[in-house]
């Protein structure tokens, strides 16, 4: 029998007669259809038992309560805790992509010790005890030198347990040199302490204020406690309560506020002024507090009558009078007006005379602690713990003077000024600093003129970093000793910022931690133990858990349970309640132009940084989440736009996405333009936040860091840092 | 090629299949006989790869044990279920080794002992794409466990696992048999069955609705003047197909 | 299955003077429903955003300059009886409108990615998935195992957090409850707000703040009767599920522009 062509066509056709009746053809054709609707590859998030785990948000200054959705022992959602004095269900986008900095690339796997140049990238995993035993062998060798004032110590927070441990660290190892990075609420403690004689924060009572008047602030845009911010303005809403902004751009805020004036930028005190020109020329303001619970209120006001009159103040701020003389009788006339400083987010600097001017025009109209006002917080004092004791080297060490110059003449009642740390390192002008520790921190990316942050850190020997994720300053550290993300410790946040409650939070595990890290705290009891006595001593603890739990006695159960405690605040009798010299309230603040860095002819524009609820523009950077919110207005490929109105690109010949070069005395940056109604012509404004150079692929190289370009300016009156921009020139590329 | 040729092929195939009409019938029957093997016998042998499960599992036992599946298989507060048991659950009793089996061994010494979950293979896992709420079809319609998975309750022993080498699940999704007959509820858990059922029981409500003559009239004639955008009584959810809208089963 | 179940509207209103366009709806929206991100996001045609805020502006110069933020979740257009724009289109009935919830749903394997539906709808909310997703080593970890995580090729859009209902149904059912409370389903977006801008629920339950507020008008097609309430794209008659708010008549005009619904008379 031979196969010929028949046959075998005919072995064929019987084959596929047969197949077709066979299940082979149909389950096949399922099969694979299955296949490629589930791909092996598409990822099948294992199910389990739901359960949520209250603790409290650390990734910005403002203390929301948050509770984790967690799916066995996944954590898979962060949403906002319902019933939470500051968020009550509401949460921020930073906040609900919380996940992403957890289970994120950015993490720092364990201890690392650089292997290379610095900020090239090289490391090598080591162990912890190495790691510790590192470090506290260069503490202790500088301790042996009677230098202890050679360690220098950054830390981000500035509040709770842990600072205070961090503090107590540096005093009893001798050195006080402790810093934290600069904020406009620096300006507003120091203005609260000049005029009421307090160490306190500013808590606005914004619930309960019919009007608020707000000096640049971004309450939208991230001010003070971001979501309560946002829930507020809501409720003014509803109760039509008006809001005004004053702002040279139209900010979020100033669009969403009642009514937007278009201050000309950097005479907002003037314009604080004028409105108090009116208030005491018409006799508006609150004579039974500044008749008996004021002083200075005489010269203040003579200053105020004679070079602030509304003509005068609406040349200078380019508001018309009859908007200034009809703004200051609706303020005055309010039965709770309120007036907000601090620009921005409230980490745009400005001067103090100015945060001061502000917080008189609250005084004037009676707005200090009263209901719908403006209170002074005292720090909430849980903390304390028995006095340390100090041996003869640390009590030298404190003696040295600070580097940063706060504290010290002409800057007697600064706390810390972190800029001038950086630049008398970078100019060499201080004792030699031998060790720097960062903790919460990130000053190579969010100080102002980070190229002379960079020049200070080059000349600081040894550089430990106990960041969690991989940001520019452990990036270009010696030795990175990861603390746990906040989803995995304990943590307290006292007093979130400008809340109008006495709150402490408690930040707790809600999952294992993901990776070989450990809580700074405890790295630091180590490091004690490891100088022996008298540093050891003064930390008994077993663990900084133990700590926290001693530290908050009988609130602690409290709080695991709840997240939260709330205590009352009850406004102080006039009696008691401010601290100067007099036992009154201090008038005081003013209006002094002051000029820009650079000069105007070279650099005839200005350059502000503006922030934005969608760009984390501080020590917390953006999650990719919050990376793909950012409008392509802002943000194409890797260009970044700065915001500039038609009218200033026209005279430079720029059109729409053009390339342009930004420079300004500090540097230079090349960018695209996005011309818009709502920027002030002869401005350049630019996000603050972009221009990461570490992170994860998701964030990095991703625009211009604004802080590069911008540089700190002293204010003569404080010390503290005042430029809230810079001189600078677009052209085109 | 010339007509002439293909002349002379016709010829000779024509005499050839004279000769060879018998060849030609047997290699049909040849190449049928051959794929009907491949389909029905061989097909499945490929298709599917028998994998065991980490230890055995006698459902029975533990059911004469704990008294009824509940205990192991239950509802949690939120409404959701638990389904295969966690470790957790099993240690209850098995912090030790109960028994002499070598399963028991294997189960406390290589789970029990690293606290290490087992990694069970489901017969009825679904796709990703699947809601599935126990607590409709067993709190609300009252379907008894066995009408899905059939008797496992009181097997004995694992059945061997048959993974889909393609899909990777479960050959009880689709069912022992091949040709995907099935006999009982539970021999098959594809989306028709789902819906095979689904829409009885649609029909069944509209047979009841019908069995009334008010609400018949109203249903029929009076609900359509008053909603006329509404949907008719007692058909699917789902506008487009008139079956239970996607969403029901699907997520 | 439900045969005897009241039927539902779900629907939205969302306060355009009271949204602060932080993207927290944004952001909830992604983490709730295991939406992919990519490493540039800026080409905004190819990411996926099922919450989309759209910024607005009045076009006038400086100083006159005013902005507002618009929230666009999908629609979930009734059209005309359920059928929707993009239902209507669509080959493979990956996509239904439920007449039980008002909700459109997306069957992402049931979707062969013809993208139809992208075309039809008239409001950008659908979404191509052009690559597969990729989480960063590790950070699968989040996903969430209610949401079906999607492949290449298929179509994605706003569900209206359906599986927030059919989990909060399992509870009811398993608390022997006909009825899903309003406080038991909504949206994460509207949870997230912290403006408290977006009000979730029944549209067919007078009880519901969204009805209360809406008050939808079953006579002329179901829109508000408030002054200040519109829909996207009114005039298309579309039927959307998603209303409005604002005080400013720019926004409204841009939105909606008045060329249908109450104030359409006279033009």
């Amino acid at each position: 029998m031979k196969l010929d062509r028949r046959s075998f066509l005919s072995f064929v056709i019987g084959g596929a007669a047969g197949t077709a009746l066979t299940p082979l053809p149909w389950k096949l054709t399922d099969d694979l259809s299955i296949w490629t609707q589930m791909w092996p590859w598409t990822p099948v998030p294992p199910d389990g038992a739901y359960s949520y785990v209250s603790t409290t948000c650390t990734l910005c200054p403002g203390g929301c309560g948050i509770q984790v959705r967690l799916v066995d022992k996944r954590a898979v959602k962060i949403e906002g805790t319902p019933g939470h004095p500051v968020n009550d269900g509401g949460i921020c986008p930073l906040g609900l992509s919380g996940l992403q900095l957890l289970y994120g690339p950015s993490r720092v796997d364990g201890p690392l010790k650089r292997t290379a140049g610095r900020g090239a990238g090289r490391w090598t995993p080591i162990s912890w005890d190495d790691a510790i035993g590192e470090v506290a062998q260069k503490l202790a060798a500088l301790r042996g030198d009677g230098r202890p004032q050679a360690v220098a110590a950054i830390s981000g927070s500035g509040r709770g347990t842990f600072s205070a441990l961090v503090e107590r660290f540096m005093t009893v190892y001798g050195s006080p040199n402790l810093m934290r990075p600069a904020s406009a609420a620096d300006a507003c403690e120091m203005a609260l302490y000049r005029m009421h004689g307090q160490q306190a924060m500013a808590g606005y009572d914004l619930e309960n204020a019919d009007f608020v008047l707000s000096f640049g602030s971004g309450i939208i845009d991230g001010w003070g406690s971001p979501v309560r911010m946002i829930r507020a303005r809501s409720l003014w809403k509803e109760r039509k309560v008006p809001l005004v902004q004053v702002e040279p751009c139209l900010s979020n805020t100033a669009a969403a506020a009642d009514r937007w004036l278009a201050v000309a930028p950097g005479t907002e005190a003037a314009l604080a002024l004028g409105l108090a020109h009116v208030i005491l020329s018409e006799g508006l303001y609150d004579y039974n507090f500044t008749a008996f619970y004021s002083a200075g209120f005489e010269p203040w006001r003579q200053m105020v009558l004679d070079g602030f009159a509304p003509d005068q103040v609406a040349q200078i701020t380019g508001i018309q009078k009859d908007v200034i003389v009809d703004l200051a009788r609706q303020f005055a006339k309010a039965r709770a007006g309120v007036a907000l400083w601090g620009r921005g987010r409230g980490t745009t600097p400005g001067s103090i005379d100015e945060a001061m001017a502000v917080h008189s025009l609250n005084a004037l109209v009676g707005a200090v602690n009263r209901q719908g006002g403006v209170w002074a917080l005292p720090e909430i004092d849980y903390i304390q713990w028995p006095e340390a004791e100090m041996d003869a080297t640390a009590a030298n060490g404190l003696q040295t003077a600070r580097l940063d110059g706060a504290g010290l003449e002409p800057h007697a009642d600064a706390r810390s000024l972190a800029h001038r740390f950086f630049t008398a390192v970078a100019e060499g002008k201080t004792d030699p600093v031998e060790a720097l520790l960062v903790f919460e921190a990130n000053p190579l990316y969010t100080q102002p003129d980070t190229a002379t942050v960079k020049k200070a850190l080059d000349k600081i020997p040894f550089i430990v970093s106990f960041s969690s994720l991989q940001d520019e300053t452990s990036a270009y550290a010696d030795l990175i000793l990861p603390n746990h993300l906040y989803l995995e410790r304990f943590e307290d946040v006292a007093g979130p910022a400008g809340l109008n409650q006495a709150l402490i939070g408690l930040t707790q595990p809600v999952v294992a931690p993901q990776r070989r890290t450990r809580h700074a705290g405890d790295v630091i009891l180590a490091l004690s133990q490891g100088l022996g006595t008298p540093v050891a001593d003064a930390f008994p603890w077993e663990s900084f858990e133990a700590c926290l739990e001693e530290t908050l006695g009988d609130d602690w159960d409290a709080l695991v349970a709840n997240g939260y405690v709330a205590r009352p605040v009850s406004l102080p009798h006039w009696s008691s309640a401010f601290g100067t010299a007099s036992g009154k309230f201090e008038f005081a603040g003013t209006y002094r132009p002051a000029p820009l860095e650079g000069d105007k002819g070279a650099f005839p524009l200005v350059l502000v940084p503006y922030d934005s609820m969608r760009i984390a523009g501080g020590t917390a950077a953006n999650t990719p989440f919050m990376t793909k919110t950012v409008g392509d207005e802002i943000l194409k490929g890797n260009d970044m736009f700065v915001q500039v109105n038609p009218q200033t690109a026209d005279s430079l010949g720029l059109r729409e996405g053009l390339y342009a070069e930004l420079s300004t005395p500090r540097g230079k940056a090349r960018v695209r333009i996005h011309l818009t109604q709502e920027v002030r012509p002869g401005l350049v404004a630019m996000p603050r936040g972009l221009g990461h150079t570490a992170f994860d692929p998701y964030l990095a190289h991703k625009g211009v860091n604004v802080n590069a370009l911008l540089g700190p300016v002293d204010d003569p009156a404080s010390g503290l840092d005042a430029a809230w921009g810079i001189q600078a020139k677009l052209a085109k590329a | 090629m010339s007509i002439k040729d293909d002349k002379a092929h016709a010829v000779s195939d024509a005499a050839a299949g004279k000769k060879g009409g018998g060849t030609i019938l047997l290699f049909f029957i040849l190449g049928f006989a051959a794929s009907m093997v491949l389909g029905w016998v061989v097909f499945p042998q490929l298709l599917y790869s028998t994998k065991s499960q980490p230890f055995d599992f006698n459902h029975a036992l533990h059911n004469e044990e704990v008294g009824d599946c509940e205990s192991c298989h239950f509802f949690r507060q939120d409404g959701t279920f638990s389904g295969v048991p966690s470790l957790a659950q099993c240690t209850d009793c098995h912090a030790d080794v109960l028994g002499e089996s070598q399963d028991e061994a294997v189960f406390v010494q290589q789970y029990v002992h690293p606290e290490r979950e087992v990694p069970w293979r489901v017969y009825s896992r679904q796709p990703d794409c699947v809601f599935f709420s126990h607590a409709a079809h067993v709190i609300k319609a009252k379907m008894d466990c066995a009408t899905c998975h059939g008797d496992i309750g009181t097997s004995t022993s694992l059945k061997p696992y048959q993974e889909n080498r393609i899909t990777g699940y479960s050959r009880d999704i689709w069912g022992q048999s091949i040709a995907g007959f099935k006999t009982h509820t539970y021999d098959r858990m594809k989306m028709d069955d789902c819906a095979q059922c689904h829409e009885q029981a649609v029909e069944a409500a509209r047979q009841a609705e019908m069995m009334d003559p008010v609400t018949r009239h109203f249903r029929q004639e009076i609900a359509p003047m008053i909603y006329p955008l509404d949907r008719q009584a007692a058909v699917g959810s789902s506008v487009q197909t008139q079956r239970d809208a996607c969403f029901v089963c699907h997520k | 299955m439900e045969m005897n179940a009241r039927q539902h509207k779900f629907g939205m209103v969302i306060d355009l003077d009271k949204c602060t366009g932080c993207g927290a709806c944004m952001v909830a929206c992604m983490a709730e429903n295991n939406v992919p991100f990519k490493v540039d996001e800026t080409n905004k045609r190819d990411s996926i955003t099922w919450m989309r805020v759209y910024k607005l502006t009045n076009g006038k110069p400086y100083p006159e300059a005013d902005a507002c933020f618009l929230p666009r979740p999908c629609m979930h257009c009734e059209g005309h009886a359920g059928h929707s724009p993009c239902v209507s289109v669509c080959p493979a009935t990956a996509t239904d409108y439920s007449s039980e919830t008002g909700v459109v749903s997306q069957i992402y394997t049931r979707c062969f990615g013809c993208r139809y539906c992208m075309a039809a709808c008239p409001y950008h909310a659908r979404y191509f998935n052009w690559w597969d997703p990729v989480w960063p080593d590790g950070m699968e970890k989040y996903l969430s195992p209610n949401v079906s995580p999607r492949m290449r090729g298929v179509v994605e859009k706003c569900s209206f957090c359906y599986h927030r209902y059919q989990l909060a149904r399992e509870k009811a059912i398993y608390e022997e409850r006909d009825e899903v409370a309003e406080e038991e389903y909504q949206t994460a977006c509207t949870q997230a707000c912290p403006a408290g801008a977006i009000v979730f629920g029944d549209l067919n339950n007078p009880d519901h703040q969204v009805a209360r507020i809406v008050q939808p008008d079953a006579h002329h097609h179901f829109t508000g009767h408030s002054k200040i309430a519109f829909r996207l794209l009114e005039q298309l008659g579309t039927n959307p599920k998603v209303y409005y708010l604002t005080e400013r008549e720019w926004v409204r005009k841009m939105c909606d522009q008045y060329n249908f619904g109450p104030q359409a008379a006279g033009h």
